[in-house]
């Protein structure tokens, strides 16, 4: 099976004025179907440019990115959205809810653009808004909820075009404990329905969750392992560092 | 497909988010639309009713005054096809409702003729068996307010008192309108005619012909002037008749074109204002949507199609309401579809070149949502600087420096104003000038305010009984004739009136004011008319008699389109001067013109014939009707350009209220900060929209009086204290909107969160 995502050698380094600012330093990184990766590091290591490079709303400087066994860091800007509609699934710190539509609006929307029919989408959303508790809130403006219930619309969102990749750049970044732990035990829900997800944290704990810990440091990879599980796995699996 | 399901969700949510400003815009672009309609079709030559009424009643082109039945052939005159008349014509007086107007009564046959008859327009032609039938001709009807079977009672020269009945209304295209064009025409029977005015002498004869081409006019009016000598009274063609109905039209037409044309630019750039303020409020969502997956350039044709459509929505109302406006007011095929058309289309493709470089940025918005699109920061501007030095409050200080971060949209703001109060400065300089006519009418060649006619009474009589009242200050003899000017085949107003010692006191604009016999002044128009300059020499035929003048002024002329020549009684020919065919009675200053003119009646027990004048300003009252709809249409985009402003200044300030309140700004303060920085922008704007409009207003209106006829020197500026108060209101409005989003904004509980 082929991985869902692959990079080479990702390289971003950023303009500022005549400085060049690398960001992201030759990151090898390959991400198999259903797998739940979290990537940790400290602020600046490159963690949310790599996330973004993923999903094509950054330009890497150099190297490969590969999606679903198809190279992509070629694709235009324009071939990378229409690429996103059907793939990529997106979930940011600050929710980015459209701010003028309603919460059910903003779930279809992701839904109609893959190529939905109103009816379809319509149905996807209901499924989604039941499945996360929010159905009564369908009608409500996104200001009128609280951070948790937004973040939780906002990955009914990012799930409402089925696709390959959920990338989710600090998702409880902005979320108080209780909140945190409800959007948590969605994103670890929809893993195992085999959902493939990238996660970008800080917190240990949120990174727990997920069953590769990918540490970056000054753009590079410093520690790629997978997380044992104390009910769920064995003991004494071999932890594999690279 | 799918982009257009999505985008259709997103326009529908943002358009619901912002109904009052969509509105706004909607509403301003359609006011302007209607005003340019309105205008091109006021302007448009189609809509003259001459061209209609002519092709109704089959014209005449060329319309000829005689003393007696022409004993010469006009009919055989080359390119006449067809005659009109002769038919007797006798000038009386109508006594209506106490006023008493002049109309000229023509004798025509009960079978209409085959050219130049007149197409009735309620109840009947004239009629053998109803004898004192009198059918009247629409516009004069419409002013003296007849309806079928009223009666219509005419004095004659001699006195006489005669009572018709008002059988039937007609509309012809003999003469111009009444009150523009005088005196009002009445048709009633030959038979009728004589027995109300039995005098030959007293009457003249008028015969039509139609031209097989109507450009052919000139020459055959001009044949028919060395054909009849000096049996010829007075001669029109139909360019006259048409250039009287369209007088208002054009001015109307003129003032709502400039507007208009003005006015788009300030919607375009509202426009412009507007969809970038958006856009640049939206940077957030248009990111979030292209993570979702739209691209550049469906994004920016989704703002362009939401931003374009309100556009183009005003755009179709404006065309209705305007459509609507003309047709209810000229008839519906009173519209011409090609300028309607270049005007839709013009107005549609500014509308979508406005929002389009705002919806072009839109699309290159960069898709990472988190990257914060806050205002260029940096040192403190020049003005905020000198607003530290002179130590003005904290809140102030940073209001000023806030006003400037955006230099483009506070350009876009502080423009956006000033156009529309430039506009409504010029609007004011409109009302002003025509408030002027009516507190001087002096100003306006009216210095008289009252005009007697002897009527029954000796032409001594009525001088000495008018030179007796005690609220009259001078009596001025005077006589209006009819010239031929040389080479124009036509007839021009001459005005005598005064002696050259002691002159009317005209309102000489250029040169100076006729001081002897042989000089005369001009208006506007005649100058036009005949190529002539002051200080040139014309010679014009009264009756028969030449008179030779000199013109040493131009006055300000607002009759005739200007085209009148004035001159002292003396210079006339004593034939036509004695005894003088009125009395121009100027009045004490103070005195009130109808009760001298109630007391010159009771004098006289109703033998003289007063008239007051008619000040141009009333005529023109529409004006100001056209000028405060225009002033509100102006109104709605300063105001769509301050909401953009204020929502935007507001969106730059979300991160720093937290920060400011944590400072230590009282909600007072930072509500001041806030409105300071739009408000700076409004006064900026509003500022030097007035200082333009000032500039500029005088020498429009003297452009506008030079091209019409009246001549140069009417411009008024509005007065300072209405300039003073038009800026306070508009700045004053200003604020007020500003305050209240300020003020919100200012009391709300600033969430700490980055956008």
């Amino acid at each position: 099976m082929s991985p869902v995502v692959k990079t080479v050698n990702l390289v971003k380094i950023y303009q500022d004025g005549a400085v060049p600012v690398p960001a992201v330093r030759g990151v090898d990184l390959q991400v198999e179907p259903g797998e739940f990766v979290a990537i940790m590091g400290p602020s600046g290591s490159g963690k949310s440019t790599l996330v973004h490079m993923l999903g094509g709303l950054d330009a890497r400087t150099s190297g490969e990115i590969w999606l679903d066994g198809k190279r992509v860091d070629t694709l235009s800007e324009s071939a990378w959205a229409l690429l996103r509609r059907k793939k990529i699934g997106f979930v940011f710190q600050f929710f980015n809810l459209v701010a003028n539509m309603t919460v059910g609006d903003n779930v279809e929307l992701p839904a109609l653009l893959a190529g939905a029919s109103p009816k379809v989408a319509r149905e996807r959303r209901e499924s989604l808004l039941a499945a996360l508790n929010l159905t009564d809130r369908a009608d409500a403006a996104p200001a009128q909820l609280s951070g948790g219930e937004q973040q939780r619309v906002a990955l009914a969102r990012a799930l409402a075009n089925e696709p390959s990749l959920l990338l989710a750049d600090e998702p409880t970044g902005n979320l108080d404990s209780r909140n945190t732990r409800d959007v948590l035990r969605l994103l670890s829900e929809v893993h195992k329905q085999g959902q493939t997800i990238v996660m970008v944290t800080h917190d240990a704990r949120v990174a727990s969750l997920a069953d590769r810990l990918v540490s970056l440091f000054d753009g590079e990879i410093v520690d790629d392992g997978r997380i044992a599980r104390r009910r769920t796995r064995t003991a004494g699996e071999v932890i594999d560092l690279r | 497909m799918s982009t257009l399901l999505a985008g259709g969700r997103w326009i529908r949510a943002d358009l619901r988010a912002r109904t009052g400003q969509a509105v706004l815009t909607v509403l301003a672009v359609a006011g302007i639309v209607a005003a340019l309609i309105t205008a091109a079709t006021l302007l448009e030559d189609s809509t003259n009713p001459w061209r209609s009424l002519s092709a109704q009643t089959d014209g005449a082109h060329v319309w000829i005054y005689t003393k007696d039945s022409p004993q010469v052939p006009l009919g055989g005159i080359d390119g006449v096809t067809q005659t009109a008349g002769p038919y007797r014509s006798a000038p009386v007086t109508v006594a209506q409702n106490g006023k008493k107007e002049p109309a000229s009564l023509r004798a025509m046959p009960a079978t209409p003729p085959a050219v130049a008859h007149p197409v009735v327009a309620e109840g009947r032609w004239l009629d053998p068996s109803q004898p004192d039938g009198v059918v009247v001709e629409r516009s004069f009807a419409r002013s003296l307010g007849l309806r079928i079977g009223a009666p219509f009672t005419i004095i004659t020269i001699n006195g006489e008192r005669h009572t018709l009945y008002v059988r039937g209304i007609a509309d012809s295209a003999d003469q111009g309108f009444y009150p523009e064009w005088t005196p009002g025409l009445a048709y009633v029977l030959p038979l009728m005619l004589d027995r109300v005015e039995p005098m030959l002498g007293r009457s003249e004869w008028v015969t039509g012909l139609r031209l097989a081409d109507p450009e052919a006019s000139q020459v055959v009016s001009q044949r028919a002037v060395v054909l009849l000598e000096d049996r010829l009274q007075r001669v029109y063609t139909w360019r006259e008749v048409r250039a009287a109905m369209e007088l208002d039209n054009r001015l109307l037409g003129t003032l709502l074109a400039l507007f208009g044309v003005v006015g788009l630019v300030a919607a375009a750039l509202a426009l412009a204002n507007a969809a970038g303020g958006r856009v640049l409020g939206q940077l957030r969502d248009l990111a979030t949507l292209k993570s979702m997956g739209f691209t550049r350039g469906q994004l920016a044709l989704l703002l362009l199609a939401e931003h374009g459509a309100l556009g183009l929505l005003g755009v179709a109302i404006g065309t209705l309401a305007g459509w609507g406006v003309m047709a209810a007011m000229l008839g519906a095929a009173s519209v011409a579809p090609v300028p309607v058309l270049a005007i839709v289309g013009g107005t549609a493709l500014a509308v979508l070149a406005a929002v389009g470089v705002p919806a072009w940025r839109g699309g290159r918005t960069p898709p990472i949502p988190a990257a914060p699109a806050a205002p260029p920061r940096g040192h403190l501007s020049r003005l905020a600087r000198l607003a530290l030095l002179v130590r003005l409050p904290p809140a102030l200080v940073l209001g000023t420096r806030d006003a400037f971060t955006r230099r483009v949209p506070a350009f876009l703001t502080a423009f956006g104003l000033a156009v529309p109060m430039m506009m409504i400065t010029i609007g004011l300089g409109v009302w002003a000038t025509l408030d002027n006519f009516l507190a001087h009418p002096e100003q306006v060649g009216q210095h008289a305010a009252l005009y007697v006619k002897p009527g029954k009474e000796e032409p001594a009589v009525a001088e000495r009984l008018a030179s007796q009242d005690k609220d009259v200050a001078e009596v001025y003899p005077g006589t209006d004739v009819n010239a031929l000017a040389p080479g124009e085949a036509r007839s021009v107003r001459v005005r005598a009136i005064g002696s050259s010692t002691s002159p009317y006191p005209f309102p000489v604009a250029e040169g100076r004011m006729y001081a002897r016999q042989g000089e005369a002044v001009a208006g506007q128009g005649l100058l036009d008319l005949l190529g002539l300059k002051i200080g040139d020499r014309v010679r014009l035929t009264v009756g028969g008699t030449p008179l030779i003048v000199r013109i040493v002024g131009r006055t300000v002329e607002p009759e005739q389109d200007g085209e009148v020549l004035s001159v002292g009684l003396d210079s006339l020919a004593a034939k036509d001067a004695v005894p003088p065919e009125y009395y121009a009675l100027a009045l004490k200053p103070g005195a009130d013109p109808q009760e001298v003119r109630g007391r010159l009646l009771a004098s006289s027990q109703e033998g003289l014939d007063v008239q007051a004048a008619v000040n141009p300003a009333d005529r023109l009252s529409v004006i100001r009707v056209v000028i405060v709809a225009l002033i509100a249409v102006l109104a709605l985009i300063g105001l769509a350009n301050l909401l953009t402003a204020s929502a935007l200044g507001l969106r730059d300030h979300a991160f720093d209220l937290a920060v400011l309140k944590a400072m230590g700004l009282t909600p007072r303060q930072v509500m001041a900060t806030l409105v300071t920085g739009t408000g700076l922008l409004v006064v900026l704007g509003v500022g030097v929209g007035a200082a333009a409009g000032v500039s500029v207003v005088t020498g429009l209106i003297d452009w506008q009086g030079h091209t019409s006829g009246v001549g140069a020197g009417i411009g008024r500026a509005p007065s300072p204290l209405t300039l003073v108060v038009a800026v306070l209101v508009a700045v004053g409005t200003a604020l007020a909107v500003a305050l209240i989003p300020a003020r919100r904004a200012a009391r709300a509980q600033v969430p700490v969160t980055s956008r």
